[in-house]
This record gives structure tokens, C-alpha cells and sequence, in this order.
């Protein structure tokens, strides 16, 4: 059975984003485990239910991050939504599709996992440090590294 | 099933764990009325289940700002887009609609990942914020009893 195991490379280093990522890479794993078995043992109503969960999980994980990225400025905020409102058509397709009897379940699972990746490599880590520095006052490790290095010119 | 309260839902806040357990509590009565086949015994249940978490939200995010928590706007949205989908429950109920089963679903799945994400990460500076509290609270009331007994 084909699972989405976390890698520490995912995390933004902030603990509560990092842990609705992982939230979401388990109810993609519970997608897998889905499309790896038998169908009529779960019955459609526990497909949906799973799937219904992670729609719903994954849009609130989205609005938290759009306040976020908000109360922090940041700039390509706009953009960023786009990205979940594409996500979002994505899921809808999906849930179509079931609803008209195919079984999406394995496809999904590896739409889901390729999206989560990309989106958490490219545009999550473009907020995390602007977010990190407004929101939670951690320096960037440029800055830390430029104070470090002036400290050390210009007082030993 | 019912959803039962369990150590791994505790967060440590005392009057926060009260209030989630007797949020539990509604969603439970919410499942027992889907049982009963009763929808008047629903919508009662559902009105006090959205008026109980609408205080306990408006408790906590007073609470997380208080705090200083960095998140609370982020907090509150969520809370929010929740509000937005009971309040559509609570419509489509009213309207004679059977969302009994898919209600206690949305409920129960909401509840326990939003204490176990969300609500968890806030713990630290609110229970810091609550000692400080109560520190400055005893040393208001040490020298207000040292200045009238000596």
C-alpha cells in the first residue's frame, strides 16, 4: 500500500502549521488505505465520510494559514489563495466524480500527496519566515547570521 | 457511536477542558435525538449546542488574547468559518431537513482535530499568562493583608 510518509524537509518550523500538514498527510494515508482495499468491506458511506473529512479539514487548515499570511503582510497573500482555490475546484472534481460511482480513491490519494508537497515546498516556505519573524518574533537565519557576524567583527 | 471523552482531548486549562467536555456532551444529545428520530428534540439540542459553543468561543478567544497569543486572529477565523457551517446545520434543520447523521460527523471530527491542533498550541502562554495572573492576584492581596495585620 502506497503511503505518504512526513519528512522533516515539510516542516515550516511552525509547530501548529507543520502539525495541520500532518494532519492532513494522515487523512491521505486513510485515502490510500481506502483505494488499497476492499470497497464493499468499508461501504461508500465510510468513503465519503473520510473523503468529507478531509475536505472540510484541509479548508479550515486554509483559512487559518490565509489570516496568517494576512496578519503578517505578506505580500503575495492573493496568489497564495489562488493556489487554494485551485486546490479546492481540484477536491470538487473529485467529489463529483465519486458521486457519480467511479472509484477515485487511488487517484486522489496521489493528487492529494504530489499538491501537499509542492504547495508546502514552494509557496508555504515563501510565508513561513515573514510569518515567523511578524507573528512570532524568530529572526531570519540571514539576520541571525549577520548580527552573529557583526558581533564578532566589531567586538572581539 | 458517542464521542467519548478521553485524557488525549485534555489541553490542562481546567475551565477550557470543562467547556469542551460539556460541548461533548451537546454532540452526544445531538446523536441520542438522531436515535430518538426526533426532530424537534434535535433542533432543541442544536440551539443550546450553538449557543453554548458561541460563548465558549467568544471565552477562549478572550482568553488567547489576553495571553498574547500569536495566532488569535487566525484562531478566530477558524472559529468562525465553524460558526458559518452549524449556523447552516441549524437552517437546513429548521427547514425540515434529515442532517442529523452528517451534523454529529462534522461535530465530532471538528471538535477533536480543532483541540488537538489548535487549541493544544495556545496551551503554553495561556497557562503561563493564568500563573501570572494569580501571582500578581497574591502579591496584590499579601500586602493588602500585611498592611492591615502588620
Amino acid at each position: 500500500m502506497t503511503c505518504f510518509i512526513w519528512s522533516e524537509e515539510f516542516e515550516l518550523g511552525i509547530d501548529i502549521i507543520d502539525h495541520q500538514h500532518q494532519r492532513i498527510v494522515a487523512y491521505i494515508n486513510q485515502t490510500y488505505a481506502i483505494s488499497s482495499s476492499n470497497h464493499s468491506a468499508l461501504g461508500s458511506t465510510d468513503v465519503k465520510t473520510i473523503l468529507a473529512s478531509l475536505v472540510d479539514y484541509t479548508l479550515s487548515h486554509f483559512a487559518f494559514e490565509e489570516a496568517l499570511m494576512e496578519e503578517a503582510e505578506y505580500p503575495d497573500l492573493s496568489e497564495h489563495q489562488l493556489a487554494h482555490h485551485q486546490f479546492s475546484e481540484l477536491i470538487e472534481n473529485f467529489k463529483l466524480r465519486f458521486e457519480q460511482g467511479e472509484d477515485v480513491s487511488q487517484q486522489l490519494a496521489r493528487v492529494l500527496q504530489h499538491w501537499l508537497i509542492q504547495h508546502i515546498m514552494t509557496e508555504d516556505k515563501c510565508y513561513a519566515e515573514l510569518v515567523k519573524q511578524k507573528l512570532l518574533g524568530i529572526e531570519p537565519e540571514r539576520h541571525r547570521l549577520w548580527i552573529k557576524n557583526a558581533v564578532s567583527r566589531y567586538f572581539q | 457511536m458517542s464521542l467519548q471523552w478521553s485524557a488525549d482531548l485534555e489541553i490542562g486549562i481546567s475551565v477550557i477542558d470543562s467547556q469542551h467536555q460539556r460541548i461533548v456532551e451537546y454532540i452526544n444529545a445531538v446523536e441520542t435525538a438522531h436515535q430518538h428520530d426526533s426532530q424537534k428534540e434535535l433542533l432543541e439540542v442544536l440551539d443550546e449546542l450553538v449557543d453554548y459553543t458561541l460563548s465558549h468561543f467568544a471565552f477562549e478567544e478572550s482568553l488567547i488574547e489576553e495571553a498574547g497569543y500569536p495566532f488569535c486572529k487566525a484562531h478566530k477565523k477558524v472559529h468562525s468559518l465553524f460558526t458559518r457551517r452549524i449556523l447552516g446545520y441549524q437552517q437546513r434543520a429548521k427547514a425540515d431537513e434529515n442532517v442529523a447523521e452528517e451534523l454529529t460527523h462534522t461535530l465530532k471530527t471538528w471538535l477533536v482535530n480543532h483541540i488537538k491542533h489548535d487549541d493544544r498550541d495556545y496551551t503554553d502562554i495561556v497557562k503561563a499568562n493564568i500563573n501570572e495572573a494569580s501571582k500578581r492576584a497574591k502579591a496584590k492581596s499579601g500586602s493588602w493583608m500585611s498592611r492591615l495585620f502588620g
